[in-house]
Order: structure tokens, then C-alpha cells, then sequence
């Protein structure tokens, strides 16, 4: 018998995931609440331990960058799963397989095209040309079937009228996806009972399928299959799990650049047998680290000569260098017409109201209404240094007024969104929590989106900071099949 | 295999194998102390510290030897990098850095082993029921052995482990005849030799073997020559030049090898009786530097191929 109320739940103002404004449960959560409710506090705390357990034997923690107290926190995964139904899956499967595309259109166009977007006047020129992500050195760098974003994480948000928004794009070196498989396996082995009532879209394939787009790229027919390495700033990086994880579901070497080796414009990696050829890199080293010979002279992260190597086309790397371009948070108003300029399609997701701060006009507008809006600087990601409007002091307000008048290209304000919550765990009890959701595609020959993604928690009461950075949680991501709804 | 990762699992190897042989070594000694064999405690103390080399380092920060200070020195001192809370993290270290070179199964193993010994009151059981302790570090290291020769596939990774393991191994069994050698010249005891075959596991075997009669010479011999035993140094060795002659082709185990051939031999074609009418010491010398060049021609044949590094290509300093 599905249960029609959460007991003791008190729902929060704004879009709830689980829980319809008459307090009705969506029909389908149904089940997994009544698995839930057959928990009682010790039996939860019991799983609860379980799951730290699995988690911190597994070694999956991450690091918080300035903090040096305890360099590893194991990851926190709420025990209650974010649950989508096909029908809904199916619009931002779409939506976002058109914009991954209509973003690789656009680097290749910049990179190796006529740069048709700039002449058509669709972007301004001098944004593409002023923005830290587009890099020179990467003109007229091949690569192959226009998959120079190759693996793109792309952060949605639903706000109160229940529509999904586009939040930002990550295209450069995107992490998250190794917490999707790891969630699914834990939540499976915790609350076994949970996932059996339901038909789940699976995850765990992401590792072939990863491979797969990456030996698509390779330059060169070689005996045994193109040989793939994963490059790695090191075990020091707060991904370097998530690296490990990648490379040991491809079955390919974890590289870091002092394993890496050009010799006459071929990559090598020194093994035990002497140096072997390396065909593709999928580098989780940004772009400015990849290669000291050209970049930055003391980066011991990368790999001298690489850039001499690709561009000779002897080797393939993942993602391609300058996809920043693509996700630099000035470029982000203009993808909509992006996806209508080179697709011919009405874009499917919307993006979240944004106001270009080197407008005059815009920059008054936002300006006068500072504290109701977000403010973000158009390259940095992982949540650092935006300014929450509503939350933030008169001094700070004032603080982000003088640094956008210095340099209003580099910020851009957005409408706050109330961002949908979601039933969580809080000391045993069931609380709304905000959450978003990270979707992964993969483009290789074509561009495969993967059901779910990283649904992401502010754990704080009405906090908004999703960023495991800056303490938030995770969820389980399932879609449910078709017709199951 | 890359060479970085080949070196963090041979040392990897070494390390747990050192954590396991040291754990051995304090559990013997103590309780050979208080089964009340030899009066000598402090005697018994410094023999441990000079069979594990580390009787100097120890004196230049301890004044004076106490069980206490060995056993803290030897089991929870970070900044001994040979204590067995060091070596089993720095074990760890090197796993993580070749985390997706080995089975999840053996990464859980050494990672709890890890995360449980930090999370103990170690000197209060030192101080209390050392024995216990040592007994549960040598079973941990154990179920870490275990979980990898069944679930780790018999490739290139599982050889560079085992190869660090029997390459320690060896120099450990040979450290602690040198010891024994070198005090059976002044006052040979039939309790001292007791306490070697157990602190290698040995006193089933070499009882089978040759009865109940612990003759120290004999005792020697069996740790040294012994085909069969899997922590005498004649095992080790040839199990080490199995292993390289099994790493995947055109690996260069030329040098390796050929030095790992002259110890062998040299174990092979030895006889029990010459051994004692000459004395142990000599062979026991050319066996421990056989081991430390093997040791160092694996280093230069598989963990340092390739040009160095050419950090900076366009005239920067």
C-alpha cells in the first residue's frame, strides 16, 4: 500500500522532489519510503555505520583544500535516493546531448574553424578572445570527429516552478562521476531492500564506455588497441581517487608527468620494459599545467613537448586543450543561441537568468539589486568566490560592487534560484535539504549521456553550497526505466 | 607496467614484510624473556636492536635500553622509518599511489590495517599485553598476504609485491643469523636458538626435520639452506629468480638476475658440515651483499628506464 504522507516531514517553501506541495508523496517515491519507514533509529544508525564503514575501507574520501587538520573526510552519501522518472530523464538526456553538442561545434569552430560564430556576431569576438579559458597555443590542434569536450559534466538546478535550468557547464576537467558509480554500489549493499522494488537505469558500464570514446580519438591503428593513459596532477589532488578509480575500471595507466616522456614529437611512458608509446591521454591536469615547455615553466605536473606531440598528431588528449573557452561563465548567457546557430533547434534546457556585467545597462540593473542576486567570477568553478546576495553582509555587498566596477568582465550575476529540495537524513530525522544535479556525457563518435548523474546536497539547513569543497553531501541518482513511472 | 608503480609496489612489499618480521622478532624476545631462558634482559633488547641494524640510531636518541624504549622505538616511533606504525604506513602510501594496480580486497586489507593501528592506544597495550599486539600485526599482515595472493591476477604488479617481500625477507633472515652467528662465537645457547626458529615460524619445520636436538649450527644451517622452508634465505632467493624469470617479456632481468645466480649457487652447492667447520660468518656476509645488490640492480633495470626528465626544453634556468 503506498503511503500518501511523510510523518513528521515539514516540507520546505519552494519545489520539494519527493513530496507534492499537498504533502502527498510522489507515487514514485512511494516505495522507497515505506522501505524506510520499516527502519527504526537503531536499525538507521546501524546502516548508517555501515556506510561510513564501506566507504572509509574503500579508501573514498577527498581532501578540503585549506584544511589542515584532517587532510581525507570520507564521503557522505544520504541513505535517501534522489529518484527521476524516465519521462523527466528524457527531456535532460535530450537537452543535454544537444548542448554538448552545440559546445563542440563551437570549440571546433573557434579551433580549427572559420570562427563563423564570432563573424556572425552570435558571440562578441573580444569575449571569446579576453577569456582565460581560450587558449592560443590550441589553434589549429586537431581532433578527431570534433570531440574536443569529451567528457562534460553539466550542473542542473530545478527551481520553485519545477523546471530544470541549466546552472553552468563543466567542460574542462570535470570530476564526479567515480561518486555515481561508488553511490549506486554502496547504497545497493547498504539498503538492499530498497533498490530490489525497482527497475534502475545502470551506471557501472561508464568505465568501457569511457574507453571506448577515448580509442575512438587515437591517431594511429596499433596491434591490441590503441593504448589510453590516464595523467594525474598526483595523489596530493582532491579527484586522485576518482583518477585511480577511472583508470583501474579502463584498465589503463595512471600516469603523472614525470612518467610521460616526448622523444622526437611521440609520447612515451617509461615502464618497466623501457618506453612504450602512448596513443591517447585522458588528462585530469589543467590545461595551463599540461605542458612546462609552453605553459607554465614550473609546472612539474606536466609533460614537456606535449603540445609539439598533438599537434604533429601523434597522440590525442582528452579533454582537448581550451575547452574552458566553452564554459567560461561570460560565454554561458550566449549558449542558447549557440544550440538555435549551429543546430537549428530550440534549445531544451533553459539556462538560469544571467546579467552580463560589461552591459552598461545590465551592470546598473544587477548592481541596484545586488542582494537579491548571485555573483559569480566567470572562471573559477567548484563554488569559490561566488557572493550569495541574500546572505551576504552590507560590507561584502560592497566589497563585490567595487571588484565588478574594476572588472566587469569578470563576473557575472545571476537570479537567485530556490533551489528543489529534498527529503535527507539529519540526525535520524527526515529534513529538506537543497540539491542539485550533475549529469555526465560522453562524446566520442557521438555523444552518450549517462542516466543520472551526481545529485549533490547542502547539508546546512537552507544552505545553498552544494560543493563537496565546501561541505556538502551526495545522494544516489536513479532513473527508473521506461514505463515504470 | 610503469616504472614509478613498479617501484611503489616492491617497496610496498618491503614494507609489510618489515612490519611482519620486526612484530616476529619483539613478540620472541619478550617472550623468551619471560619463559626465563635468559637473565640478560638487556642483553636480549640489544640483540633484537643490532639483528634489525638499528642499534645506533637507537643509542644516539635513547640514553640508556629499556624493553620499554625498544619496544616503543620498534613499534609506534613515526619518526623511525623502520618502526612497524611507519612501514605499514608508508606501505599504505605506496598502495594508494598504485591503488588501481591491486585488488580492492588487498587495498581494504592494508587500508583497515592502517586506519585500526592509528586508532589504538599502542603503548597502552605495549605496556600492557604486547604479546596480543604482536600476535594481531603479524595476523594483519597475514590477511594483507592473503587477500593478495588470492585475488591479485599473477602479473607484473603481483611480481614487483612479491619480489619486494622476498627480497626483505631474505635480508631479514640473513640479519638475524648474522647476529646470532656473531654471538654463538662467545656464548651459543640452546634458548637463544629457540627463540630464532620461532620468531621465523620455524620450530615445526626444522623439528621434523632434525628432531628435537636445537643445534645452534644446525639451526643456521636450516635458515640458510633449507629448500623448503619459505622464509629460509635459499627459498627466498630462488623464489626471488622465479619471479623475475616470470616478469613480462623483454623486461631486462639480465643483472638481477645473474646476482641473484651467484647467491644461489654459492646457498645450493653449500654443505651443512663445511658450513660449520668454517663458520657461518663469511657466507652469511656474501649472502647479505648479494641481497643488498640485488636489491639495487632491480632498481636500475625496471624502476629507472628512460631519459631524465628534461624539465625545461627552451633555455628557461
Amino acid at each position: 500500500m503506498p503511503r500518501d504522507r511523510l510523518p513528521g516531514y515539514q516540507r520546505a517553501a519552494g519545489f520539494d522532489e519527493a513530496v507534492h506541495e499537498s504533502l502527498e508523496v510522489r507515487s514514485h517515491y512511494a516505495a522507497v519510503f515505506e522501505e524506510l519507514e520499516r527502519l527504526d533509529a537503531r536499525e538507521l544508525a546501524s546502516r548508517e555505520k555501515l556506510r561510513d564503514a564501506i566507504f572509509r575501507r574503500l579508501g573514498i574520501t577527498f581532501a578540503v583544500y585549506g584544511d589542515s587538520s584532517g587532510a581525507e573526510r570520507t564521503w557522505p552519501m544520504d541513505l535517501v535516493p534522489r529518484i527521476l522518472p524516465a519521462s523527466e530523464w528524457n527531456a535532460i538526456e535530450r537537452g543535454i546531448a544537444q548542448r554538448i553538442r552545440a559546445l563542440n561545434l563551437f570549440l571546433d569552430d573557434l579551433y580549427v574553424g572559420e570562427r563563423a560564430a564570432l563573424r556572425d556576431g552570435i558571440v562578441p569576438a573580444w569575449l571569446v578572445y579576453s577569456s582565460e579559458g581560450f587558449v592560443r597555443e590550441a589553434v589549429g590542434l586537431p581532433a578527431p570527429h570534433g570531440a574536443r569536450c569529451v567528457v562534460a559534466g553539466i550542473d542542473l538546478v530545478r527551481g520553485e516552478d519545477g523546471v530544470f535550468r541549466v546552472l553552468e557547464d563543466n567542460l574542462r576537467t570535470p570530476s564526479g562521476i567515480s561518486y555515481v558509480l561508488q553511490n549506486r554500489a554502496a547504497l545497493t549493499r547498504v539498503l538492499p531492500r530498497l533498490s530490489a522494488r525497482h527497475r534502475i537505469r545502470p551506471v557501472h558500464h561508464y568505465g568501457s564506455s569511457l574507453l571506448a570514446a577515448l580509442q575512438s580519438l587515437a591517431p594511429r591503428e596499433s596491434a591490441g588497441g590503441p593504448r589510453v593513459v590516464v595523467l594525474t596532477p598526483g595523489i596530493w589532488n582532491s579527484a586522485y581517487f576518482e583518477h585511480a578509480f577511472l583508470a583501474q575500471q579502463m584498465g589503463a595507466e595512471l600516469c603523472e608527468g614525470r612518467d610521460l616522456v616526448v622523444e622526437d614529437l611521440v609520447v612515451y611512458m617509461r615502464t618497466t620494459r623501457g618506453l612504450e608509446r602512448v596513443d591517447v591521454i585522458y588528462r585530469r591536469v589543467d590545461d595551463a599545467f599540461v605542458d612546462p615547455a609552453l605553459f607554465r615553466a614550473d609546472s612539474v605536473l606536466g609533460v614537456p613537448g606535449l603540445v609539439c606531440a598533438l599537434r604533429a598528431g601523434n597522440v590525442a588528449i582528452a579533454n582537448s586543450l581550451g575547452c574552458g573557452v566553452a564554459d567560461d561563465k561570460a560565454i554561458y548567457p550566449f549558449v542558447p543561441a549557440l544550440v538555435r546557430y549551429y543546430l537549428g533547434e530550440e534549445p531544451i534546457l533553459p539556462n538560469v537568468e544571467t546579467y552580463l556585467l560589461w552591459d552598461e545597462d545590465q551592470r546598473d540593473a544587477a548592481l541596484a539589486r545586488l542582494d537579491q542576486l548571485v555573483v559569480k567570477p566567470v572562471a573559477a568553478s567548484g563554488g569559490y568566490g561566488i557572493v550569495m546576495g541574500p546572505q551576504a553582509t552590507a560590507e561584502q555587498l560592497e566589497i563585490c560592487r567595487k571588484e565588478i566596477e574594476a572588472d566587469p568582465r569578470g563576473f557575472i550575476a545571476q537570479e537567485l534560484v530556490q533551489l528543489s529540495t529534498h527529503p535527507t537524513f539529519v540526525d535520524g530525522r527526515l529534513e529538506p535539504r537543497h540539491i542539485d544535479l550533475r549529469p555526465f556525457a560522453l562524446t566520442g563518435t557521438r555523444t552518450e549521456v549517462f542516466p543520472g548523474g551526481l545529485t549533490r546536497v547542502a547539508l546546512r539547513r537552507g544552505s545553498y553550497v552544494v560543493n563537496s569543497s565546501q561541505g556538502g553531501g551526495s545522494k544516489d541518482t536513479w532513473i527508473l526505466e521506461e514505463g515504470l513511472d | 607496467m610503469l616504472s614509478r608503480h613498479a617501484e611503489d609496489l616492491f617497496w610496498a612489499g618491503r614494507y609489510l614484510e618489515r612490519a611482519e618480521d620486526t612484530a616476529r622478532m619483539l613478540d620472541v624476545t619478550y617472550h623468551g624473556l619471560l619463559e626465563g631462558g635468559s637473565s640478560d634482559s638487556e642483553g636480549a633488547w640489544r640483540t633484537l636492536l643490532e639483528a634489525l641494524q638499528l642499534a645506533h640510531p637507537f643509542y644516539a636518541t635513547h640514553p640508556q635500553v629499556s624493553p620499554r624504549a625498544v619496544a616503543e622505538y620498534l613499534v609506534t616511533d613515526v619518526a623511525q622509518p623502520s618502526s612497524i606504525v611507519a612501514a605499514i604506513a608508508r606501505a599504505r602510501e605506496n598502495a594508494r599511489n598504485v591503488r588501481e594496480h591491486l585488488s580492492t580486497e588487498l587495498w581494504e586489507a592494508l587500508n583497515s590495517c592502517f586506519l585500526e593501528l592509528r586508532a589504538r592506544d599502542l603503548p597502552g597495550e605495549l605496556a600492557t599485553q604486547p604479546h596480543e599486539l604482536y600476535r594481531d600485526i603479524r595476523t594483519r599482515c597475514h590477511a594483507i598476504a592473503g587477500a593478495a595472493a588470492e585475488t591479485m591476477a599473477r602479473a607484473d604488479p603481483w611480481r614487483f609485491l612479491l619480489l619486494g617481500r622476498l627480497i626483505e625477507r631474505a635480508e631479514m633472515t640473513c640479519r638475524m643469523l648474522r647476529v646470532r652467528a656473531q654471538r654463538r662465537e662467545t656464548r651459543a645457547s640452546f634458548h637463544d636458538f629457540l627463540l630464532v626458529l620461532n620468531s621465523v615460524s620455524a620450530l615445526e619445520a626444522y623439528t621434523r626435520a632434525h628432531g628435537a636436538d636445537i643445534d645452534p649450527a644446525r639451526v643456521i644451517a636450516f635458515l640458510l639452506l633449507s629448500p623448503d622452508f619459505p622464509r629460509s634465505v635459499l627459498y627466498c632467493v630462488r623464489a626471488a629468480d622465479g619471479v623475475l624469470e616470470q616478469l613480462e617479456g623483454g623486461v631486462p632481468t639480465v643483472r638481477p638476475r645473474r646476482a641473484l645466480g651467484r647467491i644461489r649457487a654459492e646457498l645450493e652447492y653449500q654443505d651443512a658440515d663445511e658450513l660449520r667447520a668454517y663458520g657461518e660468518r663469511s657466507v652469511l656476509d656474501r649472502a647479505q651483499a648479494g641481497i643488498w645488490e640485488v636489491a639495487e640492480l632491480v632498481e636500475e633495470s625496471f624502476f629507472a628506464s628512460g631519459p631524465t626528465p628534461q624539465r625545461h626544453i627552451f633555455g628557461s634556468p
